[in-house]
């Protein structure tokens, strides 16, 4: 068990630094944010200078090497545009997005589990024909069109919630069900489909036959087993909620990570980007070594490994 | 394909009527009560409270309630006092101010000579490294003269200086220089402090600045007591947050919400801005556009005002050059070539492409409003004489890198603003300068001598001998200045500027 913990330990430090070497290239592709920052009439000279000033004038491989010297030291830069470190702008806004995403991924289960343990005992019957096809919907409406619908409805129409922002509880109910919607539809899908398998195995058959209850049947012995594969997706659903996040944030005007994120990318704000990326990426790993260690609580025979 | 307006009604499919008269009965109490304060829904958060240390307008949009500049600028385009009541050129190089007396910043610090002093040397300091460093670099010194009275000194006679002093040149903008010595710039940068309208009270990063009025503003006291800036960057959110009451003005409505908007609670406000929608032309490459003759047939060629009544809705202003209407110097007389394809077709012919030819159009996508839609309008227009264009929409950066290697090429859709000849037309048209794709010797004398001239007078007439220059040689195809569409509650009174900044001085609600 240990040594399982250690080694994806490792594992994830590999991922964290391949991650900063490919973002430190990739928001360098499309060019410096120096004619950006400056304004359109700024002469050759000035650009030049500021460039100078900033770095942006040295090789690739010299501006590699202090980025990850740095970061080593936990400084991951200034931001261009808000003069801050970057990753104190970026953690500044974390709590919002885990908010966010967390209340989603809670509003995903709690709606999910019932309604697959309810369809996978009905199945072909009317709940579970409705329950697929409103899965299929929270599947192929695209996000940022659902948030659009919610805030047409709720705040245009009934005017009963925020169209934007953060304050109170009020303001997190329309974000957090269209983040939520996708996840929803995955998980109950899965859920119910893996339910469905178990079902009809035979020890779920023995179980029935030495005459247990069939709460305890469903709870003990189909739940439980159809619950390992669906905490893996749960688990990858997490990095989908916090990607998703990005754009749900975007359009509720949610001042999360994303928004931070996606102004940064247009500006060619680097340490922002990077900062960002490099959040997430703890994020997503520290999630998957969870979805792991839950593995080995769900499933016995995984403790021996 | 679904529309949002097909499927709005089998959302609401399931909505009961009951629903609906409750919902009406919220949104018409949330617009009953005269609201204590203004909620302005901008793209973007404020970048910084420091106004030296920032390139945007969303960010000055905020600042400019909390500060003042020397000057201002009044509707019709014209200087007005601000901080200074009084200005003159004692000789060429020279600029004296005199200051409005009894003026204190936020804190208590008072206002004087020496702050504007502070306030400039901080940031011409190089090593302040101002991003809009340019934009004020032609002052060489500041001295204090007396406690009210200030002199700018330029090396060479700078005849827009004006527009370097007032509040859309960011760094402009007067700091409290105790302040800044006793708390440092970081202070500054999180809580500002200045003389203007507004004072400081909050900023919740990325949700929303607020603003509380200054009751001893030395212009009187703004009549609205609240003022909010929220960064909404989704249109359709902007939108809904005006239609559902959360704010009474809201910027970049897109021109075809415009009839949805104006009406009811709800109204639209427009105004043409000073920037510039035109084409340049590559005149040093060789190509066909080194012909007078091609350019002037491309003038021809393109319908302009069918262009912007399609697009924009028939808001802007139509421009004979590439000039604001509203610029120094600008006559109303101008006018542009006429949309004439078959003499478009006969001046190409007369150039030897009666077949037409091929060339690269180059610009940004989703830069400005339309812009796209602009180029691909145009370039129709082009196909119908022959010219046939191969079009690439760059992404901001590359186009910035290609402007500085000055590679760009063929038709270029660039933008540009500036409200003086020499803003516009010395940085575009004079040889040598790198954003210029044109040489004309006896254009660059006139440039050369309206940029060392002070006189007015003089100085109307020699950008009127430019104009006939650029107006014949057609180094341009001239189109309009964009209009600014602002969302607004309809009870608030508030005026848009052409600059595109925001000024709460003088709003309020009737």
């Amino acid at each position: 068990m240990f040594g399982r913990v250690f080694s994806r330990l490792l594992h994830a430090a590999a991922v964290l630094l391949g991650v900063s070497v490919a973002v430190f290239f990739l928001v360098r592709l499309g060019g410096d944010p120096t004619g950006l920052f400056l304004p359109p009439d700024a002469a050759p000279a000035d650009l030049a200078a500021f460039r100078h000033a900033m770095g942006f004038d040295q090789p690739w491989p010299v501006q590699l090497g202090q980025f990850l010297w740095a970061g080593l030291h936990g400084d991951f830069g200034q931001s261009l545009r808000y003069g801050q470190p970057a990753m104190r702008l970026v953690l500044e806004r974390l709590p919002a997005t885990v908010e966010l995403s967390a209340v989603a991924l809670v509003l995903s289960v709690l709606v999910s589990v019932p309604v697959a343990i309810v369809a996978a005992q009905n199945r072909g019957r009317a709940f579970d024909r409705a329950g697929l096809l409103a899965t299929l919907a929270g599947q192929s409406f695209p996000a940022f069109w659902l948030a659009i619908m919610l805030i047409l409805v709720f705040s245009e129409w009934l005017g009963v919630l925020p169209p934007s922002g953060r304050q109170g509880w009020r303001s997190l109910v329309l974000p957090a069900i269209s983040l939520a919607a996708y996840s929803t539809a995955i998980i109950t899908r899965l859920l119910r489909s893996n339910m469905i398998e178990v079902l009809q195995s035979n020890h779920v058959r023995t179980a029935h036959a030495k005459g247990l209850p069939h709460g305890s049947v469903i709870w003990r012995h189909v739940l439980r087993n159809a619950a390992i594969p669906t905490v893996t997706v749960i688990g990858l659903q997490v990095g989908g909620l916090l990607g998703g996040a990005v754009i749900t944030e975007q359009i509720f005007a949610w001042p999360g990570m994303g928004q931070l994120a996606i102004q940064a990318i247009s500006n060619r704000d680097f340490a922002v980007v990077q900062a960002f990326v490099l959040t997430m990426a703890v994020v997503i790993v520290a999630v998957n070594l969870l979805v792991d260690l839950t593995y080995a609580l769900l499933d016995p025979r995984l403790r021996r490994m | 394909m679904l529309t949002r307006r097909t499927l709005m009604p089998m959302a609401a499919g399931t909505m009961a009527a009951a629903t609906m008269a409750a919902a009406t009965m919220v949104l018409s109490r949330a617009h009953a009560a005269a609201p204590a304060q203004v909620v302005v829904a901008q793209g973007a958060d404020a970048y910084t409270m420091d106004p030296g240390r920032h390139s945007v307008f969303p960010t000055a949009n905020v600042l400019f309630q909390i500060y003042d500049a020397l000057i201002t600028i009044d509707p019709a385009g014209g200087f007005r006092p601000a901080l200074a009541l009084a200005w003159s050129n004692p000789d060429p190089l020279t600029w004296r101010f005199r200051l409005r007396p009894n003026v204190r910043f936020h804190n208590g610090e008072p206002f004087d000579a020496h702050a504007v002093k502070a306030s400039f040397d901080r940031v011409l300091d190089p090593a302040f490294r101002a991003p809009y460093y340019s934009r004020i670099s032609a002052i060489g010194t500041v001295a204090v003269i007396d406690p009210l009275t200030v002199e700018f000194r330029t090396a060479k006679p700078y005849p827009t200086m004006l527009f370097s002093l007032y509040e859309a040149s960011f760094p402009a903008l007067i700091t409290p220089p105790a302040y800044l010595a006793q708390k440092g710039p970081d202070a500054l940068a999180a809580a500002p402090v200045g003389t203007g309208p507004y004072r400081f009270v909050e900023w919740r990063r990325d949700d929303r600045i607020v603003l509380e009025a200054n009751p001893d503003y030395w212009g009187g006291a703004p009549a609205i007591p609240s003022a909010v800036f929220r960064p909404i960057k989704e249109t359709r959110t902007r939108i809904a947050e005006l239609r559902s009451g959360g704010v009474q003005l809201a910027v970049d409505i897109p021109p075809e919400d415009i009839a949805g908007l104006d009406g009811g609670a709800t109204r639209i406000a427009n105004i043409a801005s000073d920037f510039l929608y035109f084409f340049a032309f590559d005149t040093l490459k060789p190509s066909p556009l080194t012909d007078r003759r091609v350019r002037q047939a491309i003038n021809h060629a393109v319908d302009v005002a069918a262009i912007q009544k399609a697009l924009l809705g028939g808001l802007g202003t139509r421009t004979a050059l590439a000039l604001p209407a509203n610029a120094f110097g600008y006559d109303p007389a101008w006018t542009p070539y006429p949309y004439d394809p078959a003499r478009a077709k006969a001046l190409l012919a007369e150039a030897g492409f009666a077949d037409g030819f091929t060339i690269p159009m180059i610009g940004r996508q989703g830069r400005y409003l339309k812009d796209r839609e602009i180029m691909e309008a145009t370039a129709g227009f082009l196909r119908r004489v022959g010219i046939r264009v191969q079009a690439q929409y760059l992404e901001a950066g590359v186009w910035e890198q290609l402007s500085e290697r000055k590679a760009r090429e063929g038709i270029m859709f660039p933008g540009w603003s500036g409200r003086d000849p020499d803003l516009v037309w010395f940085p575009l048209l004079r040889s040598g300068q790198y954003q210029s794709y044109y040489a004309n010797p006896a254009l660059d004398l006139l440039l050369d001598e309206g940029r060392a001239t002070l006189d007015p007078e003089r100085r109307r007439e020699i950008y009127r001998q430019a104009a006939a220059i650029i107006k014949e040689d057609a180094p341009h195809l001239p189109m309009l200045q964009p209009p600014l569409i602002y969302g607004m509650a309809s009870r608030l009174r508030w005026q848009p500027r052409t600059d595109s900044i925001i000024d709460l001085r003088g709003a309020r609600y009737a």
